[in-house]
């Protein structure tokens, strides 16, 4: 922007109008527009669409508040994540560099691409896992259970047991539904749990601990404090005394756990966002006249944005973790194919049938595992002032 | 110091009452299933729904003003009318008094092994970084961190009783409390939980011990001769133990009540998370609240355990200021 051809022009006798005044980013520009989009499509979807039609009649495709909410979250990955990480290049070569170094967070991030993939995109392709009291208690493959457990075999009955076949990888639930299709449906809701609650997690922990930073005295101290009590409040127990009171659609309980999770990373980032607000630039932008939002907004947002994506990422497993939990309590959506009912659903057949409720669980498990292993190397790779295991 | 003691107090009154109040808030917005229940019996009878709902209303005396509910409500928790579980047919109070010794049987150890465990195995990594046992440490934290604990119970199951054999499937509450046969029982899930806890401890312990293992005096210890053991406990233990008592209460609370809460539902411990998921899924709703202040009890208490502590520990805080 400055000029380098030589003028005598000074800083301050640069005319800033002429040169285009306050530009706004392109990026804002195209966020702004999608959003824009975003809402008309909202809008027609309430609106002109009745409550049973599919919203886009082509595909068949009924979108929902939680897929809405998803779409939003996605847009805001694309636009804050994966468009500044391919401009600057060269940052983005030097945190790979970093990054590489730990090659569990590297398989991690494959195995989570893979599940991220699959559960979005491969659940458009493939039925809905369907009852079919015929096809119960099939074995997964290559392995074999006695005769008399399933319905009727699938399989080749040998010596007695029934062998697994290819047409259901994973074996059957005792309602005869593919356990595979259980797992990749699963994997839709996991990462909508997790990324759209942690999504609504990161806006509210970062407007409140910048603010409270930034602003200081009544505004600091009544934020806190709230976040106090509702750091006080076991997250566990908040959720289920809400989902008792609310009822536990998916789309509620992602509420739930975006608008009550996040006060541990609204402490973080109020810690972060002090040091930051003394520092120089921040002086100078406020002396230049520079307002509250703009300051908090292009100085302070991007300098806590090291700890928030970390601790964002770390979050992350724990709301998978939690909605597993209560589904397997068989709080949580029942219209919803999610690990943790599928974990619940084999339980009383653990003697005849194990596979029902090992195999979600590993995904579930290896699922939980690649996020902390990814927010760890993230942590190293992000901030150097940390050092050594925590 | 004083000062700080006696607002830390005070403000965990405040606490306590804000929490309760927006309990009775939320109660007050949502509609109340018991009420919808009888109102559609009261219309499916040929009665008046209307005069269903009434009746229910004055007999739990929700037809008082607002005030005097919330004002009822407040004094019935702290004195401990806790009300009365229609599923149980008896008082909440008496309920959970019921069921809290089967959390504490299983409880108790799971903290106890945790605690002396995860901080062994923590300052052990802390004092051999980069090892191959500091590496096997941090995965074991990874396993314990990432495994979800009902599953892994499961498995547990799955393997240890299901085809070993070595424990009971199911959980038999008419045992003696110190016998074999309840210690056989409780293996399992005393193991769960301890890998739940066992994990964050030794991962804060390990941070905590890093940043002593290098420090000017633990180097004066060691140049002045003092062997391993002693500049393990006295030199970095010590200072370690200050962050790590705390985070032990604050932290791990929140966890163990999770957890246990989930254990009990897999082995069919008849405790307070048992208690509590039952309430709920029978609608009983003083004993959902009943079972709900229980860890948020716990939880204030613990918390201001903790930042008391903090003063005592490590008087070099200045609390002037909050």
């Amino acid at each position: 922007m400055a000029t380098e051809s030589g003028d005598p022009e000074r800083f301050e006798d640069v005319d800033w109008d002429e040169l285009g005044g306050l530009a706004v980013p392109r990026r804002t520009l195209a966020f702004v527009a999608s959003l824009v989009a975003y809402a008309l499509l909202l809008g027609y979807d309430y609106l002109l669409v009745a409550e049973d039609q599919p919203t886009i009649p082509v595909a068949g495709w009924n979108v929902t508040a939680v897929d809405w909410l998803f779409l939003l979250t996605l847009l805001a990955i694309v636009f804050y994540g994966v468009v500044p990480l391919v401009v600057n290049r060269r940052l983005t070569v030097h945190y790979w560099h970093q990054f590489r170094k730990n090659r569990a967070a590297v398989v991690s991030l494959v195995y989570l691409l893979v599940i991220f993939v699959v559960g979005t995109v491969g659940t458009a392709f493939i039925e809905p896992p369907q009852l079919d009291t015929l096809a119960a208690y099939q074995p997964p493959v290559y392995s074999s259970v006695p005769a008399d457990v399933p319905v009727s075999c699938a399989g080749e009955v040998v010596d007695g047991r029934c062998q697994g076949t290819w047409a259901h990888p994973f074996g059957t639930t005792g309602q005869g539904k593919d356990i595979l299709k259980m797992v990749v449906f699963g994997m839709e809701v996991s990462m909508q749990v997790g990324l759209i609650a942690t999504f609504i997690t990161i806006v509210l922990a970062t407007a409140v601990g910048t603010t409270a930073a930034y602003l200081g005295g009544y505004v600091d101290e009544v934020l806190m404090r709230y976040v106090d009590i509702q750091l006080t409040f076991p997250t566990f127990f908040l959720y289920l005394l809400l989902v008792y009171l609310f009822g536990g659609s998916l789309f509620l309980l992602i509420l739930i756990f975006g608008l009550t999770g996040w006060g541990a990373i609204a402490r973080l980032v109020r810690s972060e966002a002090l040091q930051r607000s003394e520092e120089e630039f921040v002086r100078a932008a406020k002396g230049a006249g520079a307002s509250t939002p703009y300051v908090i907004w292009r100085h302070l947002v991007p300098n806590v944005s090291n700890t928030v994506i970390t601790a964002a990422t770390l979050l992350i497993p724990s709301l998978i973790l939690a909605e597993a939990a209560l589904s397997f309590l068989g709080l949580g959506d029942p219209t919803v194919p999610s690990w943790g009912r599928v974990i619940a659903d084999g339980r009383g057949d653990l003697s005849s049938a194990w596979w029902i409720s090992t195999i979600p669980g590993f995904f579930l498990f290896f699922t939980i595992l690649a996020f902390n292993f990814l927010g760890d190397a993230l942590r190293d790779a992000l901030d150097p002032r940390q050092e050594g295991g925590e | 110091m004083y000062w700080y003691v006696a607002r830390r107090l005070a403000w965990a009154f405040v606490a306590t009452f804000i929490i309760l109040t927006i309990t009775f808030l939320l109660l007050e917005v949502t509609p109340d299933a018991q009420a919808a229940q009888l109102q559609f019996q009261a219309a499916q009878g040929g009665g008046s729904a209307e005069a269903a709902r009434e009746a229910y209303e004055t007999r739990r005396g929700l037809d008082a003003p607002l005030w005097e509910r919330y004002s009822n409500y407040m004094i019935n928790v702290f004195t401990l009318e806790w009300g009365w579980s229609d599923t149980r047919s008896q008082p909440v109070v008496e309920a959970i008094l019921d069921a809290y010794p089967y959390s504490l049987m299983y409880g108790i150890p799971a903290v106890l092994i945790s605690t002396v465990v995860g901080i062994a195995i923590g300052l052990y990594s802390a004092t051999h970084q980069y090892t191959l046992a500091d590496y096997a440490g941090t995965f074991v934290a990874f396993f314990g961190i990432s495994i979800p604990n009902f599953w892994f119970g499961i498995i547990l199951l799955l393997v240890f009783a299901v085809e070993l054999g070595w424990v009971p499937v199911l959980f038999d509450p008419n045992v003696p409390v110190f016998s074999v046969a309840n210690a056989k029982q409780l293996v399992l899930p005393v193991f769960v939980l301890t890998t739940a806890a066992i994990a964050s401890e030794m991962r804060y312990a390990r941070a905590e011990a890093l940043e002593y293992v290098n420090a000017e005096f633990v180097k004066t210890a060691k140049a002045k001769g003092a062997d391993g053991r002693r500049i393990l406990t006295r030199h970095i233990l010590r200072p370690a133990l200050v962050p790590l008592s705390t985070i032990l209460v604050g932290d791990l609370l929140g966890l163990i009540l999770t957890t246990s809460y989930l254990v009990e539902v897999v082995f069919g411990i008849p405790g307070l998370g048992r208690l509590s998921l039952d309430a709920i899924l029978n609608q009983d709703t003083a004993l959902v609240l009943g079972t709900t202040f229980i860890p948020v009890l716990i939880a204030v208490i613990g918390n201001l355990l903790q930042d008391l502590a903090y003063t005592i520990l490590d008087p070099r805080i200045d609390y002037g200021d909050r």
